[in-house]
């Protein structure tokens, strides 16, 4: 739906990575690179953001 | 008990404790998970009905995310917290009615399409108190949609709510300690390490480089069944990391972590006494 604020398992604020991570990686980086640089190291971060699926704009017409 | 740092930012600590227990260890990662208070959002008002813009466009207070997911979003959002100013709002001399030594107040009004981040959060009075981390998304709006929420952040401990919790990775090792006997396989030991430890020398001599970083796996010591190398962990020792949210600084969370211990402990010996 929409990126979770922090990560499930060990609540470090992971919502401001994903706008970063998804415009990088359209533009053809690796994932890994771009998931080192914004600094998720544990994999329970680095989930959170490579397994979102962003369909917030699927229901905002249903608001 | 003595520390030894090997780093400390603003949001990132790592640092090395000795001559002490794995009691000891545990007493200090749980005070820093659940015993350090921190500002967090703990209150949302919506205000609801139709909104109209100076162009005379009209809104409604509508969402795609239902009232209660925006409130426990806002709930997680890092508030920043100076301990020496704010105080429990139950204890507070306002007897618990919200007074600037207890709440921060926010308010946030927005209207579509657009996303709504943690830095459209406006806190009322001192502009040092905006949100940490100014990117995260709360929601997104679509066109006609709005939002308009006052939210009163309180001080609390992640005893009672997770959202309370400054401090994430919180963990501590034994500190690894790694003799080496031989050099006779030393590039097949230096390659078997997953997290570099060792090098080799141009002589073929193998060196321990970032003791630190070797997590006591034994791959190493696999290898030859530890003919190469012997590693063990120092129980009296220990390797503690953690990070922070950003609404405390690593160094004010280790500070009043053992404070928060020693008047545990203070407390305790005298209900022992009173006995």
């Amino acid at each position: 739906m929409i990126i979770p604020v922090r990560c499930f398992t060990c609540g470090k604020v992971v919502g401001s990575a994903y706008p970063e991570y998804a415009r990088r990686v359209s533009m053809g980086e690796s994932p890994e690179k771009v998931l080192d640089e914004i600094g998720l190291e544990r994999y329970c971060c680095r989930r959170m953001i490579i397994s979102h699926a962003d369909l917030i704009k699927e229901v905002l017409p249903l608001g | 008990m003595e520390i030894e740092t090997i780093e400390m930012g603003e949001k990132k600590a790592r640092f090395v404790i000795r001559d002490t227990s794995p009691a000891m260890a545990n007493a200090l990662r749980r005070a820093l998970v659940n015993k350090v208070p921190k500002m967090a959002i703990d209150t949302v008002e919506f205000h609801l009905g139709s909104m109209r813009d100076e162009e005379g466009k009209e809104y409604e207070s509508k969402t795609p995310l239902f009232d209660e997911i925006i409130a426990h979003r806002l709930g997680l959002l890092p508030v920043p917290t100076d301990l020496s100013l704010y105080t429990y709002k139950d204890k507070c001399v306002c007897g618990g009615e919200g007074c600037p030594n207890c709440t921060i107040i926010y308010s946030l009004v927005k209207s579509g399409p657009c996303t709504v981040l943690s830095s459209d959060m406006v806190p009322l009075g001192d502009p040092n108190l905006a949100i940490c981390d100014p990117d995260i998304p709360i929601l997104e709006l679509g066109d006609g949609q709005s939002v308009m929420i006052y939210a009163h952040a309180v001080l609390g401990t992640a005893e009672n709510h997770a959202k309370w919790q400054a401090a994430s990775g919180v963990g501590y090792k034994y500190m690894p300690v790694i003799t080496v006997k031989s050099s006779k396989r030393a590039q097949e030991i230096a390659d078997s390490c997953p997290r570099g430890v060792f090098t080799v020398s141009a002589s073929g001599d193998l060196g321990v480089e970032k003791p630190l970083d070797c997590m006591l796996c034994d791959s190493c010591v696999e290898v030859d069944g530890g003919e190469s190398v012997e590693v063990v962990g120092d129980e009296t020792s220990f390797v503690f990391s953690f990070e922070t949210d950003g609404s405390l600084s690593a160094e004010t969370m280790i500070l009043k972590a053992c404070e928060v211990i020693s008047e545990g402990a203070k407390a305790f010996s005298e209900s022992v006494d009173a006995l």
